[in-house]
């Protein structure tokens, strides 16, 4: 089955704004002349859902486009590869979590080859950044992280 | 002080060592991103922004202009050469401007655009020495009710300039402003939505999510379609333009930086607007308008030139009223913000060397963008053919480090993962995310002024009605609300903003 564009978008903003006005509930309302915190993302938040409702049914009525096809390997591989940088950074430090992230990143495209050329690559830009980032720049992160001290390094 | 005495200030500042050097390092950054496809100066900025902050203030607000403006010099290459716009703004460049190449001519549009766009720079820069200074003087005396209408007009320009339907636009600014309501409320200190975690207290870091939609949203996008990616680059020819070609490039740069100056100071309309206004104002002028599309000199001056007289002059709400009227506007007023320097009216009394400063340094800038443009543009044309799968890994790592080292906090790095998944998804339902980005800067800031406007008046509403210039602005909104109903408007738009795609 195809989903249309505006039946995901529809959704999106409907979903949302319910989150935000169901939050937004405990918030004090105040009046408009001394606005609460709550005044504004009610207000928001409900236009949010009639957005989302008007594109749903902009979506069954009217003429939809379908959303093309999803490569999920590359959205999968490189969401991934970020995330564990972040996941990693501190843990191993700077340049090994920069070539995993290099390398990983990488195997996304369809044009991926492992060959020594391109390591090599990778790991000389590796220690660039270390170098660029960390010595000559001043971005407090560790060249060797948390995990490596405790093996001993 | 008057404009000679600022020019001078600002002709110390820009040519101090170290600020001509950030500068040149700007249009060096610039042209190369320009020239690249894929990586746009919204990525590129924010990717950046955070390694500027141990730079002094006029230094880093030099170098992050330099990439901006430069990015539109180097779109005009990758256009020409390889009929793929390096940068949404020389979309309409790539139509007469790959044609001119076919035809063996790329040297003479390469110069075409180049010249145009130097010339527009220098009018640009010279306008917001003028306009600026009485325009600040003028916001002087606005209260929050005007400061509310103005945002209002920025959102709603946005919304209208924004391919796609206006209802989709609509739900993107809402939802910007609903991200931005993240954090502590500056009025009651409470904390909303941060969903128990202390990470949102401070709200949504406004790069972490740019460069999330930007950056890595187009990185995804652009990984599904790598196999269409095709590289053919035109070679380059003779640099220099015929007698013939400057009788017909004279009429186009000077229409082209006009339209490019007035729309470029127009919050929300940007450098995008201007180029293709430019280029339909050029075809219906023209005694030969069947020549456009097929190699037309004019087709590349005008947009060019007005692309880049509306980068220099998009400045002046930035500057002037500290509000941005384009996502990379915002950019810079977070760059700022960071260092300490609240962007408005009273910046020109109490930072003038930083705007004087940053207005030459923009001349400056043009002028070393001309000569990197022109005689450098084989090394340019190499950059180009740099393929993407090289390319990306290295565009996350800077990506993911730039985001890091804001607050030297993973979450950020993870929150940029899903701000980029937000981008992809935005792009795949054809939802354009740049008044997302402009209402999450604008949106607290319409709250604010909503708020105090509403206790001063003690919740009169009619304020925004009975003070003329707010009563302008909205009649402005409105009419821009009102012309995308109109069937004229809304075939230019649907053609416009359709070219850009």
């Amino acid at each position: 089955m195809k989903i249309s564009q505006d039946a995901a978008l529809g959704s999106f903003f409907v979903a949302v704004g319910a989150v935000g006005l169901l939050v937004a509930r405990d918030y004090p309302f105040g009046t408009a002349n001394r606005m609460g915190p709550g005044y504004f993302p009610l207000i928001i938040s409900s236009l949010l859902v009639l957005t989302g409702v008007a594109i749903l049914m902009r979506a069954r009525f009217g003429s939809a486009e379908a959303i093309a096809g999803i490569r999920w390997k590359p959205l999968a591989i490189v969401s991934c590869a970020v995330f564990l940088f972040g996941a990693l950074v501190e843990k191993l430090g700077l340049p090994l979590a920069v070539l995993l992230l290099v390398v990983g990143a990488a195997t996304a495209s369809v044009k991926f080859r492992l060959d020594w050329k391109a390591t090599a690559g990778a790991a000389a830009f590796s220690v660039v950044c270390a170098v660029a980032f960390v010595d000559l720049l001043g971005v407090p992160m560790p060249l060797a992280g948390s995990w490596l001290h405790a093996v001993g390094f | 002080m008057d404009i000679f005495d600022g020019l001078m200030l600002g002709l110390s500042t820009a040519t101090a060592f170290s600020n001509f050097v950030y500068c040149f390092l700007g249009v060096l950054l610039g042209t190369a991103v320009g020239v690249l496809p894929g990586l746009g100066p919204v990525a590129t900025i924010s990717m950046l922004l955070p390694f500027t902050f141990g730079l002094p203030v006029d230094t880093a607000l030099i170098m992050l202009a330099g990439i901006f403006y430069g990015t539109q010099y180097g779109g005009s290459t990758t256009a020409i050469l390889m009929n793929l716009p390096g940068e949404a703004s020389s979309v309409v460049t790539t139509l007469d401007g790959h044609e001119m190449a076919k035809q063996g001519k790329a040297g003479r549009a390469l110069a075409a655009a180049a010249i145009g766009s130097f010339f527009a720079g220098t009018v640009g820069t010279l306008f917001i020495a003028i306009a600026a200074p009485l325009l600040a003087g003028l916001a002087l005396t606005f209260g929050p009710a005007e400061y509310f209408s103005l945002i209002v007009l920025g959102l709603v320009t946005s919304m209208v300039l924004t391919s796609g339907s206006l209802l989709t636009a609509f739900g993107m600014a809402l939802l910007g402003v609903l991200l931005g309501m993240v954090g502590t409320d500056i009025n009651s200190g409470a904390a909303r939505y941060t969903f128990g975690t202390p990470n949102l207290l401070d709200g949504l870091n406004f790069v972490v999510v740019a460069t999330g939609v930007f950056g890595l949203g187009d990185v995804l996008v652009n990984l599904e379609n790598e196999r269409s990616r095709m590289a053919s680059i035109a070679p380059v020819s003779s640099l220099f333009p015929t007698r013939e070609d400057w009788r017909r490039m004279v009429g186009p740069i000077l229409r082209g930086t006009g339209i490019g100056v007035v729309l470029g100071v127009l919050p929300g309309a940007g450098v995008l607007l201007a180029s293709f206004s430019a280029y339909a104002m050029e075809k219906k002028v023209s005694r030969h308008p069947e020549e456009f599309g097929k190699g037309a000199i004019e087709g590349v001056a005008a947009p060019e030139s007005a692309n880049n007289a509306a980068a220099q002059t998009c400045f002046i709400p930035m500057l002037t009223l500290g509000l941005p009227g384009t996502a990379t506007m915002a950019l810079m007023i977070g760059a700022l913000v960071v260092q300490g320097v609240q962007p408005g009216p009273e910046i020109l009394s109490q930072q003038p060397s930083l705007f004087w400063g940053l207005v030459v340094s923009m001349w400056i800038g043009n002028v070393m963008l001309l000569f990197l443009n022109l005689p450098l543009v084989g090394m340019w044309a190499k950059l180009i053919s740099v393929p993407y799968h090289f390319l990306f890994p290295m565009i996350c790592v800077f990506m993911a480090i730039g985001v890091y080292s804001i607050n030297n906090s993973v979450f950020d790095v993870e929150l940029m993962v899903l701000f980029g998944l937000l981008g992809y998804f935005f792009r795949k339902v054809g939802a354009e995310p740049a008044p997302l980005i402009l209402a999450l800067i604008l949106g607290p800031m319409a709250e604010e002024y909503l708020r105090r406007t509403l206790l001063l008046s003690h919740g009169d509403a009619t304020v925004f009605f009975t003070s003329p210039v707010s009563l302008g602005t909205l009649i402005v909104a409105a009419l821009l609300l009102l012309s995308i109903v109109s069937p004229a408007f809304r075939r230019v738009r649907e053609e416009g903003l359709q070219e850009a795609e």
